[in-house]
């Protein structure tokens, strides 16, 4: 089976210097714990104008990484669907939103499309069944969606995937990234305008309603108008609790 | 307004005592000739020069008070219809509700409506594509509502069907949530259409959207495109007068089966991180038997809390504190114990739905929040709840 991470370079939110995607590290070895045969290899993708950006991703488990060299801005769309058509892996894994760029999370959509792949979004967790994965896509909450895809397929890695492994820094000097020509594509300037970034509240709550209505939900405390039991027994108490926990549901039916 | 003016010598000489020697007065008692001026109630006195249904707070001073109608020209806005009626909308927008969880339309849904409400303004028509027919809907501003058969989890089939639905009504805005299952289906739709995104807007407005990028250091403004998705918890929901929601036909060809059938695999809740959790039992500083809490919270199975003091005092790891300087539930239900509900701690339960309270103190914050108050020795409930359910269990 072969495997091919995308890799983006991302800006560090705070340094502002590129590093890789904790995501892709994410990616990185979802995809190692699928392999389990000796002819299997899992490898690297990115389109961008210097494969150093992404060379942490050896350290945290890559074998081989593939640049295809575009210059900054192009779109990466065209490259990396040429040469994952030329690759043709069983499975690609993506992140699921840049971080630097455009920051939309449409590449690993537009690549699906360009190579007829099927998409799940999200995964957590992988598992191999033969011809098909098993992904379990993750929800709010905690739940967890399990669906089968055929291979090949494309992936993109939810956060609540297991941590990256431990960095290797002496791999990550080992590594050469194998480069070759892109495709340019110059993206159309489009009209946007970019200022310092203002932070915004947050609405909590049910928001809207006047600002009188808003500063009184947030300072005072709703009352409920809720039951109120005073001085009950313990078991008197247990019970009110354990009934009303089942009747919102929060505790499953009592065991019969 | 005019009072009698006081004389403050003439006040204390009424106060006088008849006594020999040095002068003495009483002031606690009441005067025999000087009357009181009646005590005012300030709060009933700016209540009744409360301008109602204003929409924000406005008081009439002018109005001399005791006279509690509301102004004339206010009760002709109340005569206004209670429901606002678009019927030639001039364009539309569309907005895809995720798949209904417990009835009702989601806060992040109703956050889309609201932002399709900016974008809509007077003229445009919203259009609410959802899958059960929800009654709120009108309230959280839809003027027509398609109602999508229940339980297409398949993303693929929700998209094309989707592009079908955008064929048909050409809409001139298509807005989704930017939630696991709105932010898929929408560039899903994007690359289907051909169209550019402009994903996790965090303002909305006709003359441009705001979405922040770059390691969020950068706001970036444009004109809206046509697919939009929505930042959750950053627009605020629709909260004007309720639109009709007429239920609209549409002839789309929803896909009949699943392609994939998926299984839905409900967490363990001691492994789940607190923001995530949806059931929580939390401990505050009214209990010392963290014992007793840490077994209860196993046979509920739920997630384990606490308040600052609890964490402060290390009895309880800080990523368990709930509140504004802890974590902000998104828990449905949670079960307080022995916790005062300050202010900072209201604030991290304020998306409960269900909260149950169990404090000695009847006039504690949390009570008065609680929807089930109990007003007992929470160190004795905790075991009776221990004891309950095994009882229960022995008797199964
Ligand atoms: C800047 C700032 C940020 C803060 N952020 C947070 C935050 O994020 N989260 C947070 O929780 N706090 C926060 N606090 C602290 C907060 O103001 C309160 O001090 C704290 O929440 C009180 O915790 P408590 O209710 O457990 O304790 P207490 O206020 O001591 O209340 C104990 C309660 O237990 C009851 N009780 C006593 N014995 C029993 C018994 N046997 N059975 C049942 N009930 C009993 C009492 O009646 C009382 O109501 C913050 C404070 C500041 C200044
Ligand atoms: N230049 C690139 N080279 C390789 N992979 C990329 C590139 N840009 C984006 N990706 C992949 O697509 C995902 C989403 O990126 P974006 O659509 O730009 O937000 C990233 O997490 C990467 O996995």
């Amino acid at each position: 089976m072969r495997i091919v991470v995308l890799l983006s370079a991302g800006l560090h939110p705070v340094s502002g210097r590129t590093v890789l995607q904790r995501l892709e590290a994410q990616a990185i070895r979802l995809g190692r714990s699928l392999m389990d045969d000796a002819g299997d290899e899992i490898l690297g993708l990115h389109a961008g104008p210097d494969p150093s950006r992404v060379a942490d991703a050896f350290g945290y488990g890559l074998d081989r990484m593939i640049c295809c060299r575009i210059a900054d801005g192009d779109d990466p769309v065209p490259s990396l669907s040429a040469a994952l058509a030329d690759l043709a892996p069983d499975l690609v894994l993506a992140g699921r939103r840049s971080q630097g760029a455009d920051e939309t999370g449409l590449v690993p959509y537009q690549v699906a499309r360009d190579l007829g792949l099927p998409l799940a979004a999200d995964a957590a967790g992988l598992m191999r069944q033969g011809f098909r994965i098993v992904v379990d896509q993750a929800l709010p909450k905690g739940v967890r969606r399990r669906s089968a895809i055929g291979l090949p397929a494309l992936v993109s890695v939810h956060s609540a995937a297991p941590p990256p492994l431990p960095f290797v820094f002496a791999a990550m000097r080992r590594g050469r990234a194998d480069e070759r020509p892109g495709i340019a594509a110059p993206v159309a300037p489009r009209d946007l305008e970019e200022r310092p970034h203002r932070p915004r509240a947050r609405i909590i709550g049910q928001g809207g309603g006047s600002a009188a209505e808003r500063l009184k939900a947030a300072t005072e405390t709703a009352k409920a108008g809720g039951d109120v039991l005073v001085d009950p027994s313990p078991d008197e108490a247990a019970r009110a609790v354990v009934d009303y926990l089942r009747r919102i549901g929060a505790l499953g039916p009592a065991p019969r | 307004m005019t009072r009698p003016r006081i004389d403050p010598r003439q006040a204390r000489e009424a106060h006088r005592v008849i006594s020999v020697g040095r002068s003495r007065f009483d002031l606690a008692a009441k005067p025999v000739g000087v009357s009181r001026r009646p005590r005012r109630d300030p709060r009933r006195e700016r209540a009744e020069l409360m301008v109602a249904d204003a929409g924000r707070m406005r008081l009439d001073r002018a109005r001399p008070s005791g006279m509690a109608q509301p102004l004339p020209q206010r009760e002709a806005a109340a005569a206004a219809p209670s429901v606002r009626i678009i019927e030639n909308p001039v364009f539309l927008v569309l907005v895809i509700a995720d798949p209904i969880e417990n009835g009702t339309l989601s806060a992040v849904d109703r956050q889309a409506l609201g932002a399709a409400r900016a974008l809509a303004g007077g003229e445009g028509g919203v259009v609410l594509c959802a899958e059960a027919l929800t009654e709120v809907a009108g309230r959280a501003g839809a003027d027509r509502l398609i109602t999508a058969p229940a339980g297409l989890s398949d993303p693929e089939t929700r998209a094309v069907a989707l592009e079908e639905l955008v064929g048909l009504l050409q809409p001139r805005h298509v807005i989704l949530p930017e939630t696991a299952d709105g932010g898929d289906l929408a560039r899903r739709l994007a690359v289907r259409l051909g169209e550019p995104l402009f994903a996790g807007a965090e303002q909305v407005s006709p003359r441009g959207l705001v979405r922040r990028v770059r390691g969020r250091q950068v706001d970036q403004r444009a004109m809206p495109p046509r697919i939009v998705t929505v930042e959750p918890d950053m627009v605020a929901p629709h909260s004007g007068i309720a639109h009709e929601a007429r239920p609209l036909e549409v002839d789309v060809r929803w896909p009949g089966a699943m392609v994939t059938p998926a299984e839905r695999i409900r967490p363990d809740a001691a492994s789940l991180s607190l923001a995530e959790a949806d059931f929580v039992a939390a401990v505050g500083n009214g209990i010392s038997d963290l014992e007793a809490f840490r077994s209860l919270v196993a046979a509920l199975g739920a997630t384990p809390g606490a308040s600052r003091m609890v964490c402060d005092a290390g009895l309880m790891p800080r990523a368990a504190q709930v509140g504004a300087s802890g974590t902000v539930l998104s828990a449905d239900c949670y079960l307080a114990l022995g916790i005062a509900g300050a202010p900072q701690h209201l604030q991290g339960i304020a998306g409960c739905r269900h909260v149950v309270a169990v404090n000695t103190d009847l006039h504690a914050a949390m009570i008065e929040r609680a929807e089930l108050a109990i007003v007992a020795d929470a160190q004795a409930v905790m075991p009776a709840i221990l004891r309950l359910l095994a009882e229960e269990e022995r008797q199964a």
